[in-house]
């Protein structure tokens, strides 16, 4: 057996992320019992409507969440509240609890909580004669029955510490962390536990020993229960006094806490705010022990004596008859854990076939890493954008000169003003009041054969033409009429010999100057040559250009594209903060820029049966 | 238990109805002059200047000063301001009118359990100390309030009579407001008084200790805290009590002078236990600290600099039950960087270091930790089959280490 936390306990965790991640713990513990998930609901007003997925071993069970605690017991049949919310909301939502009629049972987590409304809880929940366990409390562990809360740790402790079948000892702590521990110590020294509870160490507990060492003393399967006080208050002094006050069937073993408060100076403030006062008198951890002494039970001197006490006792009641042997099970014949597929990855227990392969840039350590080298050091280096674009273009760290030639593309290629295609969709679609990505978006679709995305075509051709025609220009042309048509890369609607484009002039000037070798581009020069020999427009354009130039630096074709995509992406988002800054007013144009070349108004006919 | 400096704990008596004597808190000596200006009973009545910091024994201490008019006070401020008390330099003086009285009284509300008791007696100062067998008490249910039949009651077993019973009880009335709408825990006035000038009763000394927690829901709660035994926070305590108040969870640190062995120990409980289980063999702790609660790392760091940082010490106790929630490998790679920065400064030369610890990622974390040992540190660590306090006794020499 095991006292009110059980297999008739029915769960709804009033919380948030913090009541989630408790609740997973309890279905843990459900795989771990084999009992079926009793978190039958949470509360949390942000997420109502939603549910919230639980595992139990493999299953997923998808609990409701509640805006209140009343539609909660409207609609399942819950009857323990853990409340795991700030202290500014955890009194009323404990309130709400002890007011509703289908609530037994509550236990808060919640540390901080003032003092009076710790108080105004107690008498609440005198006059309703429920079980009020808390502030700041771990929880209740029913070993094979029932979790309320955190405490037990993580699965492979509840293994450890035999919390898969109930035993023999009662625990009842004020602090968490020692309610994980003594069931530890019980479960080596002993036969493990029925329930452990945990009070919470604040000053004015809503619950106190004596109520549960009256329900251990009524449950046939607890024979001993461990008390683990601390100086301050007066609850020990209770049980004391109720352990002496006739003959109890359940041992008693208990343990204080603070003793070093006879030798440190007064005042000082524990981890507990209940652990607090007087030094020899009333709540001193001497007066405490010394009254359990008195009143018959079994004190060890210091914490490391418990083991061996709890030990005693439980050889006492095997010689007795009381307690048989139970079974002492390993994780190999219980229920396993499913683990996350990470979980055997990281073991190297097992093999995935990526979804996806990435060879330029890695982002599992502390920073980026590009194609190997952390960006930061390439910051600190002195290194560039162009540098990190070769980077992950090429996988190459470029040179500088080469960083050069780069930078001033991307400079040239900016922008051209707002009635070229790109530019004019982004306006269009910033004066709808798109948004920037999308209205970017809009820009970017445009550049394809006829703008802006010559720039991979030319490159592939000039290179096709260098290596198969490098001396025979007519025949690269010939090649290129037969096969492709006008050579990309070459033309312009408003540039030509005698009007020359300024960009194309100024970076060929750069690249000879530089010392760049550019056989591609030698190659494209002397194709203009000889098409604007023909027609004076048919010259070498910034698309060519940049092409030729690109692809002698070793950028690989598919990527030429790339440098007009991201340097007039510059120019779309300056033209879409443009509008939004300016205010510009929907587009919409006018009739008389469109030839409605329609026929003339027509009878519809009927619809053909 | 939060306690407050006379300056705020006034404040809230006067919100309250609760008379006080006219007082200022002086933290700039150049200030003087024209506060004395700005406040007419300054210059036409007695006054008492006190240091106004959480120190024990400031009379004996020499910074109370009585029975003062201005130029008395002026010299008297310009003493204790920036006067140096053990290790603390005073930086505010609080200056009070002194109200010559007949007779002292002694009242208090203290928390219980189920409420709170109104504690009275007509008498005041030592004489109540001495007496304490003659204070009156009433009881007041939480969420109640006393009556004024209840109050006159009381006022009269405690031997007032008539009229000022009626005054005290009406006074009382007050304080329990006080006390019941800032969340008190206790509060004290000692000596009360009947202020001759204007026949009313006065607060001339308190004790008001306020519940901390309740902080949220008084947005005018504008003071600090003040610390409770007799000294004010150490550098070092500050600053991990700025962090606590800052990181989900909580780290704590109270210095100890002159003790050699350094806890940083996990849990509200067992840290208690590991300072028992030190001064149970004769050893003396260096100070109390505990993180709890899954803090993040870079605040039990915060914590591990902090406790490395304690002079005279010769062992560091790391030890924690086995945890419920909080991350041992997480928090104990906040502890292993504190440690590594402690090393290369120094500070671990000639410490050993002993851990103890279970609880979620355990083994990862125990084994991070036994890594420092091929770094150079002189360190044992244990993991949950070690009872809890036996690396305190194996530290001080009381069991041979198993490993």
């Amino acid at each position: 057996m095991s006292i009110f936390a059980d297999e008739n306990s029915s769960v709804v965790v009033v919380g948030g992320p913090a009541g989630v991640t408790a609740a997973k713990r309890m279905a843990e513990f459900c795989h771990l019992a084999g009992r079926e998930l009793y978190v039958k609901a949470f509360v949390f007003p942000p997420d109502a409507g939603k549910t919230a997925d639980l595992n139990v071993g493999n299953k997923i069970i998808s609990v409701p969440i509640f805006k209140t605690l009343k539609e909660a017991t409207d609609n399942t049949d819950v009857n323990t509240v853990l409340v795991f919310v700030a202290p500014s909301r955890a009194t009323q939502a404990a309130m709400d609890a002890l007011d509703n009629p289908q609530i037994k049972v509550i236990s808060m987590i919640t540390e901080g909580v003032p003092e009076k409304d710790a108080k105004l809880l107690i008498k609440r929940s005198k006059e309703t004669g429920k079980i009020m366990n808390g502030p700041s409390a771990i929880g209740v562990m029913s070993a094979g029955k029932c979790r309320i809360g955190v405490v037990g740790g993580e699965y492979n402790n509840l293994i450890l510490s035999k919390l898969y079948r109930p035993g023999s000892f009662g625990v009842l702590t004020k602090s968490g962390g020692l309610s994980n521990e003594i069931m530890w110590i019980i479960s080596q020294f002993a036969d493990g536990i029925t329930t452990a509870i945990g009070i919470g160490g604040d000053a004015y507990p809503c619950s106190d020993f004596v109520t549960y060492l009256d329900m251990f003393e009524n449950d046939p399967e607890t024979k001993a229960v461990v008390i683990v006080g601390e100086m301050g208050g007066n609850l020990e002094e209770d049980a004391a006094e109720w352990y002496a006050a006739k003959k109890r069937r359940i041992k008693l073993i208990g343990v204080i806490a603070g003793f070093c408060q006879e030798k440190l100076p007064a005042g000082m403030k524990f981890g507990h705010a209940g652990a607090k006062e007087g030094k020899h008198g009333e709540g001193s951890a001497r007066g405490k022990a010394d009254a359990l002494k008195k009143a018959g039970a079994i004190v060890p001197e210091t914490f490391g004596g418990l083991g061996p006490a709890i030990k005693k006792v439980y050889e006492e009641l095997k010689a007795a008859g009381e307690v048989e042997e139970k079974p002492v099970l390993t994780a190999d014949q219980l229920p396993k854990l499913p683990q996350k597929v990470e979980h055997f990855v990281e073991q190297g227990e097992m093999l995935v076939e990526p979804l996806i392969k990435s060879t330029i840039a890695d982002d599992r350590g502390e920073e980026p890493m590009y194609g190997g080298y952390p960006a930061s050091e390439l910051i600190d280096a002195g290194y560039d954008i162009p540098h990190v674009i070769g980077l992950l273009w090429t996988k190459k760290l470029i040179s500088q000169k080469e960083a050069e030639v780069v930078r001033r593309i991307i400079m040239l290629s900016a922008d051209h003003g707002p009635c070229v295609s790109g530019a004019f969709a982004t306006i269009m679609a910033a004066c709808a009041g798109i948004g920037l990505s999308q209205a970017v978006a809009a820009g970017l679709i445009m550049i394809g054969p006829r703008f802006g995305g010559a720039v991979t075509d030319a490159g592939k051709y000039f290179d096709h033409g260098y290596k198969k025609f490098n001396d025979d220009i007519p025949g690269f042309l010939g090649w290129m009429k037969k096969n492709v048509g006008p050579v990309p890369g070459i033309g312009h609607r408003v540039k030509s010999v005698k009007n020359p484009d300024k960009r194309v002039k100024s970076l060929i000037a750069h690249v000879k100057e530089a010392g760049i070798e550019t056989p591609r581009l030698d190659f494209a020069l002397r194709v203009e040559e000889v098409t604007t020999a023909k027609k004076g427009n048919l010259i070498l354009n910034v698309d060519g250009c940049m092409a030729a130039i690109l692809t002698d630096m070793g950028f690989p074709n598919a990527s030429l594209n790339g440098f007009f995509i991201l340097a007039r992406t510059i120019g779309l988002i300056g033209h879409w903060g443009d509008q939004k800054r300016n205010g510009g007013r929907l587009i919409r144009i006018f009739n008389y820029l469109v030839n409605y070349a329609v026929p003339g108004r027509k009878k519809v006919p009927p619809l053909d049966k | 238990m939060a306690k407050l400096l006379e300056g705020p704990a006034m404040a809230l008596f006067e919100k309250w109805g609760v008379k006080t004597p006219y007082h200022i808190v002086i933290s700039d000596v150049n200030q003087l002059e024209d506060l004395i200006e700005a406040n007419k009973w300054m210059n036409d009545r007695k006054m008492v200047v006190k240091a106004h910091e959480a120190l024990g024994g400031r009379f004996k201490l020499g910074l109370v000063k009585i029975d003062l008019d201005k130029e008395g006070v002026k010299k008297a401020v310009r003493e204790i301001i920036g006067r140096e008390v053990q290790g603390l330099v005073i930086s505010q003086a609080i200056v009070a009118e002194m109200i010559s009285h007949d007779e002292e009284y002694y009242i208090a509300v203290q928390a219980t359990r189920e409420g709170a008791e109104i504690l009275l007696a007509k008498m005041g100062g030592i004489e109540v100390e001495a007496n304490w067998d003659k204070i009156k008490r009433t009881f007041v249910e939480v969420g109640e309030k006393p009556t004024d039949e209840q109050l006159i009651k009381l006022a009269e077993e405690a031997g007032f009579e008539g009229e000022l019973a009626g005054k005290v009880a009406k006074f009382a009335h007050s304080f329990f407001e006080c006390y019941d709408n800032e969340d008190g825990q206790y509060i004290e006035i000692n000596p009360l008084i009947l202020n001759p000038k204007n026949n009313e009763i006065t607060a001339l000394d308190a004790v008001t200790n306020l519940d901390g927690d309740a902080r949220f829901r008084h947005p005018d709660w504008n003071f600090s805290f003040a610390s409770e035994f007799g000294r004010e926070y150490t550098p070092a305590e500050k600053k991990v009590m700025e962090i606590d108040s800052k990181v989900k969870g909580s780290v704590k640190l109270i210095e100890i002078p002159g003790g050699t062995t350094a806890l940083l120990p996990a849990g509200g409980g067992a840290s208690v236990f590991y300072s028992d289980a030190v001064v149970n063999l004769g050893g003396t702790i260096a100070n109390y600290s505990e993180y709890s609660g899954d803090p993040p790392s870079w605040a039990v760091e915060a914590l591990t600099e902090e406790v490395c940082s304690l002079p005279g010490v010769s062992n560091i106790i790391v030890g924690g039950a086995i945890a419920n929630f909080t991350d041992v490998k997480a928090t104990f790679a906040g502890i292993i960087s504190g440690f590594r920065k402690a090393k290369d400064e120094g500070k671990l030369d000639g410490v050993k270091i002993w851990v103890r610890r279970g609880g979620p990622n355990e083994l990862a974390g125990l084994a991070a930790m036994r890594e420092l040992k091929d770094e150079g540190f002189d360190i044992e660590v244990f993991d949950r089959y070690t009872p809890l306090t036996d690396i305190v006794d194996m530290a001080l020499g009381k069991q041979e280490s198993a490993q």
